[in-house]
């Protein structure tokens, strides 16, 4: 046990213990001006009746749900389809990885200047952007966020689902097809209750990875127009280190834990995933 | 193999690579044009006049010093993360049996879902009591605490697939713990090691809301707060920032060369911040 | 990757790597302990040629030694209040007058500034009224100006001006008429970098001083609330409501960003007539498109409103930057003594090098040295004679109110919240 007793001390200290400053810190109101003041529910009482942090709750939920149904489809097929033998799968897969090296922050910044309504790929395609107010609507903001992170992500999804298919057992193909099964039941049958576990996986990964965006909102819209994509990471964000209300920016990051956790966990025992042996598969 | 070619994700897959062309092609097309150039052709344009000018500027206005930061914190979160999961997977591979193992097990699970936005409040107020605000020791320790969950989950997958007689042979002989893990376990799992290598050195190298909140000064920016800062500090210069993004991924383009397979597996890790 | 067996010599280096840190970090964090010196701290840009220049001329003639810090970028004031009441706070430190410096001043961490300005009534004489009085306090001086002023002006692209037949507006009329010539040119009658949010308060700013007048900011601010409520104040929401609907500033104004050069370039390009901008954009537009600024470029003062409250003269923009003093600071006479520099004529000249315009009443004569003479007299002739200088509304408010302030100015321009909306987000504002 003591080989254990380091990482877990470090991970308490620097991980654990803010979280629970977090927790202490939500009851009290501290403007960095002084020392933190205890203030009992006050921050809680004014959060819910805060529109804007509803409307940041939901669109974190919505945001989240945008990009697993925009990015599982995408990258099963995708998995699925680079799994097979194609002679130049070296060079796509070299320039398919390059959204997952760059940072956030770098690829906020590219598309941004992309995206600028006269000078960027909107001026050049009027057919489809119309007059490119893409970050003065709400919808099309949205759109945005969740094309960006789709760009980013999808290779990352792509690649669990490639080698997931990969371990597929070809004899149930072969069993499938002396069934009479063409190519499309065969994925319905056979493929995709095979690729279940990474499913689940790669669901997880984009909750979490969907519920603390933040780099993105931060660069690309601000939150805004107006408060329309003011998600909680980045309404905490706004709260803590622009509004100077530390108390009410813990109290936001508490119940972002709060919600991620009950969502992973959720979705954890929905697919019975807590056996520690499942955890693996797709992972590494 | 399979049968036919499948089109229709063969369709896909090429949109997709214009859509991950389209940036590269723009960040490439703008870093080696001047500013008058860039904006007389819009960011669709490729240069007439290739000039270096921009990153020379880049230069000049501090970026080897956020790149030699970006280094510094990268190197040390690796090696605290180096250092500490090893010792961990291991304990928890052979004493799952325990109650206290699996507890601690859990604490690093529970802490997967942990997002650093989280605990960004408190941990500004411990460095600054601790005095390591503006400090990189203060970007350092938050990041490498948040890669343990995912390297510890990497690394334990990894030591389970070792073989239980190879442990019972080395116990027979009167192996200690320490030369299992040095003989047996390090050389077993080398795979999972460089995975969570190249993990945690990705998480460090783009990391950046930690140096967001926790640095102040010039000395102490990294790369990601660079770029970030750069369009307030310096006008609207976009191809001397294009050009700095894309000096910030050349070195992670050139690991990618060189160990492709080790970082591909790291990369399976990164959606798990 | 790392093969195990070099593993350890790797981490052997890192652990070296990280002690070598700790020890630096050790080094320099013992700031304030040291006697003989004082900290300034300063916004970090290209302008802190100038603060090291001043700060090595100060430390060559004075026992007690100024020490320059500063921080980057966007982020000064957020990591300035949090650092303030720590060990690490500046004795002297960079701001922008007004709600910028409010905070402190309650939380008692300011020195008023009426001793030293007694010992040395230059500090406050020396400088443009309109100017000194942006960094005023409930009545007491609290800083003193250090850097350029930065008014907001009207620019144009002379060529698409001439080509739709529009002369630059004299009035609020003159620029509604001038939008539909503008627009059957195919052009965008003002750019407008609606993305960055902080533009488009630009223009409240200005029609609400022509059309309110500049009481109702002032009413506001002391805690007011109903003065957004006045026919004054909707008077001039309706003026911008009527701007906006008529199609003025395009419709993806929102997407469009002053800071990644978007807005700067669609005037330059001449897809757009009229900017309303900092002082600042005309070295910006020497950079985006130097034979634009030099032949293409034209500026003005904002229209004036017929039958408006505000004087023609009036301004608003940055009145200028500050230096404050930390009340727990150490060396007072040597500080008064450092803050004399802000009207040196090494300081102007410095300043004006770089395109700064500072507001020391003898800036006049050191002007014909510079190079844009005749934008920077221009610039100086109207801080000088304007009767009221309207510091920008996210700077007179304190900085918490940032983000509610710009979010309800974007909203009620693209239509999504109502005047009523407008009034009630205004209301909402905290004031002390």
């Amino acid at each position: 046990m003591a080989w254990a007793l380091p990482a877990t001390v470090f991970f308490l200290l620097f991980a654990i213990v803010p979280l629970i400053l977090v927790a202490v810190l939500s009851f009290t109101s501290w403007s960095g001006l002084g020392d933190p003041v205890f203030n009992g529910l006050d921050n809680w009482t004014k959060l819910f009746d805060d529109p804007v942090m509803i409307k940041s709750l939901w669109l974190s939920v919505l945001l989240t749900g945008l990009g697993v149904v925009v990015q599982t489809p995408l990258s099963i097929l995708l998995g699925v389809w680079a799994a097979g033998s194609q002679r130049n799968r070296a060079v796509l897969s070299a320039v398919f990885f390059v959204p997952l090296l760059l940072s956030a922050t770098a690829v906020s910044i590219l598309w941004r200047s992309l995206l600028d309504p006269n000078f960027g790929v909107p001026s050049q395609m009027k057919w489809l952007f119309g007059d490119g107010n893409l970050f003065g609507n709400q919808s099309t903001a949205i759109g945005v966020l969740v094309f960006v992170a789709a760009w980013q992500f999808t290779p990352l999804h792509t690649l669990i689902y490639q080698g997931a298919t990969r371990a597929i057992p070809e004899v149930l193909y072969q069993a499938a097809a002396i069934d009479g099964a063409g190519r499309v039941r065969q994925f319905f049958h056979v493929t995709l209750p095979q690729l279940r576990n990474a499913i689940i996986t790669s669901m997880i990964l984009m909750i979490v990875g969907g519920l603390t965006t933040f780099d993105t909102v931060l660069i690309l819209t601000q939150g805004g127009p107006g408060t329309d994509t003011t998600i909680s990471a980045y309404y905490m964000y706004d709260k803590a280190f622009k509004g100077f209300d530390y108390g009410t920016g813990a109290a936001v990051a508490l119940l972002l834990v709060v919600v991620a956790t009950v969502i992973s966990l959720i979705v954890v025992r929905v697919s019975g995933f807590d056996k520690m042996a499942g955890t693996q598969e797709g992972v590494s | 193999m399979r049968q036919r070619p499948n089109y229709l994700a063969g369709i896909a897959t090429l949109c997709w690579l214009v859509l991950v062309g389209l940036p590269v092609y723009v960040m490439l097309g703008a870093s080696f044009q001047s500013q008058s150039d860039f904006s007389a052709a819009g960011p669709l344009s490729w240069p007439a006049h290739f000039t270096f000018d921009n990153f020379v500027s880049d230069f000049q206005n501090g970026f080897g010093q956020y790149f030699l930061n970006t280094v510094i914190v990268t190197v040390c979160v690796v090696a605290i993360v180096a250092l500490l999961v090893p010792p961990l997977a291991f304990a928890i591979v052979r004493n799952i049996g325990r109650r206290s193992t699996r507890s601690v097990f859990r604490l690093f699970l529970l802490g997967l879902a942990v997002p650093a936005q989280a605990v960004i409040v408190p941990m500004f107020y411990v460095m600054s009591q601790l005095g390591l605000y503006d400090n990189l020791i203060g970007v350092i320790l938050p990041t490498a605490a948040f890669c343990l969950p995912v390297c510890a989950l990497i690394l334990t997958g990894t030591m389970r697939e070792i073989a239980p007689e190879l442990f019972e042979a080395m116990t027979v002989d009167g192996a200690s713990t320490h030369r299992v893990f040095f003989q047996l376990v390090v050389p077993l799992s080398r795979g999972g090691l460089s995975t969570i290598v190249v993990f945690s050195a990705l998480q460090a190298w783009n990391g950046f809301l930690f140096p967001l909140v926790l640095t102040q000064s010039e000395s102490s920016k990294v790369i990601t707060l660079g770029l970030y800062n750069f369009r307030t500090q310096y006008g609207t210069n976009v191809p001397g920032l294009l050009a700095a993004v894309l000096m910030s991924t050349v070195p992670i383009l050139l690991v990618y060369l060189f160990a492709r397979r080790a970082l591909i597996q790291g990369l399976m890790g990164v959606g798990g911040k | 990757m790392k093969a195990p067996a070099r593993l350890p010599r790797a981490l052997a280096a890192a652990t070296a790597m990280v002690m070598g840190l700790s020890l630096a970090a050790c080094g320099n964090s013992d700031s304030g302990g040291d006697s003989n010196t004082f900290h300034v701290l300063v916004y970090g840009d290209t302008g802190n040629k100038v603060e090291k220049d001043i700060v090595a001329e100060f430390n060559k003639t004075s026992k007690v030694k100024a020490v320059l810090d500063t921080i980057p970028g966007a982020d000064y004031q957020a990591k300035l209040q949090t650092i303030i009441n720590t060990k690490q706070a500046p004795d002297v430190f960079f701001n922008w007058g007004g709600g910028s410096i409010r905070p402190f001043v309650k939380a008692g961490l300011l020195q008023p500034l009426d001793d030293m300005i007694k010992t040395d009534p230059k500090l406050k004489s020396m400088f443009v009224p309109t100017v000194f009085d942006a960094a005023t306090v409930d009545g007491k001086p609290y800083g003193v100006p250090m850097r350029g002023t930065q008014p907001v002006l009207l620019f144009d692209n002379k060529k698409v001006l001439d080509s739709a037949g529009v002369q630059q507006p004299k009035t609020l009329d003159d620029l509604m008429a001038a939008v539909p010539k503008l627009k059957a040119k195919g052009v965008t009658p003002i750019a407008l970098g609606g993305g960055d949010k902080w533009p488009t308060l630009m223009w409240f700013e200005y029609l609400y001083d022509r059309i309110a007048g500049p009481d109702v900011l002032k009413k506001a601010l002391s805690g007011d609330k109903d003065v957004w409520a006045s026919p004054d104040s909707k008077k001039a929401l309706a003026a911008i409501k009527q701007l906006v609907g008529t199609g003025a500033f395009g419709k993806n104004f929102d997407s469009v960003k002053y800071t990644d050069g978007g807005s700067v370039s669609l005037v330059n390009k001449g897809k757009a007539a009229f900017e309303l901008m900092g002082s600042w954009y005309f070295s910006q537009q020497q950079d985006s498109a130097p034979a634009f600024a030099k032949d293409g470029l034209e500026y003005t003062t904002f229209p004036t409103v017929s039958g408006g409250k505000g004087d023609p003269s009036d301004l608003v923009g940055n009145t200028n930057n500050y230096y404050s003093v930390m009340k727990k600071a150490p060396h007072k006479e040597a500080i008064a003594k450092f803050l004399a520099f802000m009207y040196s004529e090494r300081f102007i000249n410095d300043q004006l090098q770089i395109g700064n315009l500072p507001t020391t009443t003898n800036t006049k004569d050191a002007l014909h040295t510079s190079t844009n003479a005749t934008y920077l007299n221009y610039q100086y002739d109207l801080v000088a004679k304007a009767k009221g200088f309207q510091l920008s509304w996210d700077q007179a408010y304190t900085q918490d109110n940032a983000t509610q302030l710009q979010n309800a100015i974007q909203q009620y321009f693209n239509g999504s919240i109502d005047q009523d909306g407008f009034i009630k987000a205004m209301q909402g504002l905290k004031t002390d």
